[in-house]
C-alpha cells in the first residue's frame, strides 16, 4: 500500500491558504505558463492584491513552482512549528499537529497531511534545534575572530556545544523519551541518523577539526557516543537544572580526551614492539646464515 | 466561491433546455444525455435502496466494511471535527466516524483524569459537572440526492442507536445546499461514480471545505495487476448481476454498477481532476491492488 506523490501542475491557481511570500517584490510579467493563473480569480481575503497587477512570479529551477506564494512545504513547516507549543500537553501526536493547525486558522483536518505517528513533528523539531545550534556556534566563532572572546580549549568547547544543544530539549523533556523511541523506529532511522551525524559534524567543524584521516571518523563516533549517553542520562535526571547531567558530560568529555592520549601511547608502544620483533628476527636469520657458513 | 453554484445551475438548465441535444454522457456502457443519466441513476438507487447493504456484503464478500474502516482510519478525525459525508445514503461512513471519534474522545478524557491524581474531593465533583460531551462536539452531516437511501439510513441509525451529532440532508453533490468554508472533512464513498458532472462535485467540495480541510474519496478504480484484473472482470460481469437478480430481483441495476466502474476514470486521471478543482497534496492509495482507491486532497 503506497502513497504516490507528484508535484501538482496547478500551483499557479489562487490558493485559499498559501500566502504570498513577498508583497513588495514585483517582477516583470511571466511567460504563457501563467496565463491560466491570470484567468482564475483570487478567491479569498488573504490575497487582497489588486487584480490588474499580474500575479508576478518567477519560475524556479523546474519552472513549476510559483515563488510568489509559499509552497506546501513551507506551510507544513509553519504548522509544525505552531504545533510544538502543544507538545507538552498532547505529546508528539497528530493531536498536537491538529491544535497547531487550528492556531493558524486552518481546519484540524490539515493534520492529515502528516504521518499519524508524529514522526515528522519530531524530525522538524530536531532539525530546528540543529539549525539553532549551528547559528550559536557560528556567532561564537565570529566573536572569537573579532577578538571579543577567548578561543576555548577543545574539551570545553565540546562540552558547551553539547550542553547548549541538550538544553533545547528541556521544555519538552517529559515527552522526550516518547520522541526518542519514535525516532528509533526503522522507517525513521535514516532521517534521524542523518540529522544526528550532521549535527555532530557541525560541532567538530566549529571545534576546528580539519583531520582527513581515520581521526575524522573516530572523533565523530566518540562525540556521537557522548551525546547519546548524555541525552539518556538527562531523561532520568531529576537534579536541579540537570547538574548531574552536565557533570556526567564533563567526565565523558575528559575521558575522551584522555583516550586520545592513550591511543597515541598504545600506537607508539605497538610500533616499538614491532621494531623489536623485526630486529630479533633479523638477528636470528643472521645467526643462522653465519652458522651455515661455518 | 459562487462559481460552482453558477456553473451547476447553468449545466442543469442547459441540459433541460435542449433535452435531445443536451451534452452526451455515459450510463454504464450506454450513451445518454446528462439529464437522462441523472434520472436513470435516481431510479437505480430508488430500487436498490432497501437491499443496498445486503448487496454490498454479498458482492464484495464483506470486504467493503474493511475498505470503509481504512477510509475512516486514514481520516484520523479528532474530536470537534465537522464531517460532510456526501452520497452517504445508508450512513456507513457516518457511523464509523462517530465510533472513531467517541473512542478518541474517551482516551482523551482518560488521559486528562490520569494527570489529575491528587485532586481534592471538591475538584473531582466539579469535574463531573463540566461538559464531558462524549463526541467532543464532532458532527457529521449525511447528504444524499436520493430520498430512499436517506430513509434507509435514518432507520439504520435508529436501530443501531446513533442519535447525537448526526444530521440527514437531501442534496445534490453538484450543487450542495451549504455555505462556503463550513466543513473540516468531505468524504464521498462509492458515490462519485454516480455523479454526472464530477468536476462540479469536486468544485463544490472545494467550496464547502474550510481552509486546511480535507477531501477524501473512496471509489472503485482500475486494477493494476493484469491477472487479478481478468479474474475481477470475470467476477464482475458474470457473478454480480446474477447476485443482483437473485438477492434483490434487479439484474439491470447491478449491470449498471459494474459497467459504471469500467467507465470511471483511473487513479491518475481522477487525481488530476481533483488537482484541477484546486486541491493540494493530492495523493491516492490503492486497496486490494486497485480494486478500490482512496484519493485525498487538501484545501490549502
Amino acid at each position: 500500500v503506497r502513497w504516490r506523490l507528484s508535484p501538482p501542475q496547478h500551483l499557479l491557481q489562487a490558493s485559499a491558504v498559501l500566502r504570498r511570500v513577498s508583497d513588495e517584490q514585483k517582477k516583470e510579467p511571466l511567460a504563457s505558463s501563467s496565463q491560466h493563473h491570470f484567468d482564475s480569480q483570487p478567491a479569498d481575503q488573504q490575497h487582497d492584491q489588486e487584480p490588474q497587477d499580474p500575479h508576478s512570479s518567477y519560475t524556479g529551477q523546474d519552472g513549476q513552482e510559483s515563488e510568489d506564494y509559499e509552497s506546501e512545504e513551507q506551510l507544513q513547516q509553519r504548522i509544525l512549528t505552531a504545533a510544538l507549543e502543544f507538545v507538552p500537553e498532547h505529546g508528539w501526536t497528530a493531536e498536537a499537529i491538529a491544535e497547531g493547525a487550528k492556531t493558524l486558522g486552518l481546519s484540524v483536518a490539515a493534520a492529515g497531511m502528516f504521518q499519524s505517528d508524529g514522526s515528522q513533528l519530531i524530525l522538524h523539531f530536531v532539525s530546528q534545534c540543529n539549525t539553532k545550534l549551528s547559528e550559536l556556534l557560528e556567532q561564537e566563532q565570529k566573536r572569537v575572530e573579532l577578538g571579543e572572546a577567548e578561543k576555548k580549549p577543545t574539551d570545553q568547547f565540546l562540552k558547551d556545544a553539547v550542553e547548549a544543544r541538550l538544553r533545547m530539549v528541556i521544555p519538552y523533556i517529559e515527552k522526550w523519551p516518547q520522541a526518542v523511541s519514535i525516532l528509533l523506529l526503522p522507517h525513521n532511522i535514516p532521517s534521524s541518523l542523518s540529522l544526528l551525524t550532521s549535527m555532530i559534524d557541525d560541532i567538530w567543524h566549529y571545534a576546528g577539526d580539519q583531520s582527513t584521516d581515520i581521526n575524522w571518523y573516530t572523533r565523530r563516533a566518540v562525540l556521537t557516543g557522548i551525546y547519546n549517553t548524555t541525552e539518556l542520562v538527562m531523561m532520568q535526571d531529576s537534579s536541579p537544572d540537570f547538574e548531574d547531567t552536565w557533570r556526567f558530560l564533563e567526565n565523558r568529555v575528559a575521558d575522551a580526551m584522555k583516550m586520545g592520549d592513550t591511543a597515541n601511547q598504545v600506537q607508539s608502544t605497538g610500533e616499538a614492539l614491532v621494531q623489536g620483533l623485526m630486529g630479533a628476527a633479523v638477528t636470528v636469520s643472521n645467526v643462522k646464515t653465519s652458522r651455515a657458513e661455518r | 466561491a459562487a462559481r460552482g453554484l453558477r456553473r451547476g445551475r447553468m449545466a442543469l438548465s442547459w441540459s433541460l433546455r435542449g433535452f435531445a441535444a443536451g451534452p452526451q454522457t455515459h450510463f454504464g456502457f450506454q450513451t445518454v444525455t446528462e439529464e437522462e443519466r441523472r434520472e436513470k441513476i435516481n431510479r437505480v438507487f430508488e430500487s436498490v435502496a432497501k437491499k443496498y447493504d445486503v448487496m454490498n456484503d454479498s458482492m464484495t464478500l464483506g470486504i467493503h466494511r474493511l475498505w470503509k474502516d481504512v477510509l475512516v482510519r486514514t481520516m484520523n478525525p479528532s474530536p470537534g471535527t465537522l464531517l460532510l459525508d456526501v452520497a452517504g445514503g445508508t450512513g456507513d461512513i457516518a457511523f464509523r466516524f462517530i465510533n472513531y471519534v467517541r473512542a478518541v474522545r474517551e482516551r482523551q478524557l482518560q488521559r486528562k483524569l490520569k494527570h489529575h491524581q491528587n485532586l481534592s474531593w471538591q475538584e473531582i465533583a466539579d469535574s463531573y459537572q463540566e461538559d464531558r460531551s462524549p463526541l467532543g462536539d464532532s458532527q457529521v452531516v449525511v447528504c444524499d440526492i436520493n430520498k430512499e437511501m436517506l430513509k434507509v439510513g435514518k432507520e439504520k441509525a435508529q436501530d443501531l442507536g446513533y442519535s447525537e451529532g448526526l444530521s440527514w440532508v437531501l442534496g445534490n453533490a453538484e450543487e450542495l445546499p451549504f455555505d462556503d468554508d463550513k466543513f473540516d472533512v468531505y468524504t464521498i464513498a462509492f458515490g462519485i461514480r454516480n455523479v454526472t458532472r464530477i468536476d462540479l462535485a469536486l468544485q463544490e467540495a472545494y467550496r464547502v471545505l474550510k481552509p486546511g480541510g480535507r477531501f477524501l474519496c473512496l471509489e472503485f478504480s482500475q486494477v493494476t495487476n493484469p491477472l487479478l484484473s481478468r479474474l475481477y472482470d470475470l467476477y464482475s460481469f458474470q457473478v454480480i448481476p446474477v447476485l443482483g437478480e437473485v438477492i434483490a430481483g434487479d439484474w439491470k441495476s447491478y449491470q449498471y454498477l459494474v459497467e459504471s466502474i469500467r467507465q470511471f476514470p483511473p487513479q491518475e486521471e481522477l487525481k488530476e481532476m481533483i488537482e484541477d478543482a484546486g486541491f493540494f497534496k493530492v495523493d491516492y492509495r490503492n486497496l486490494n491492488s486497485g480494486i478500490v482507491a482512496i484519493h485525498s486532497g487538501f484545501k490549502l
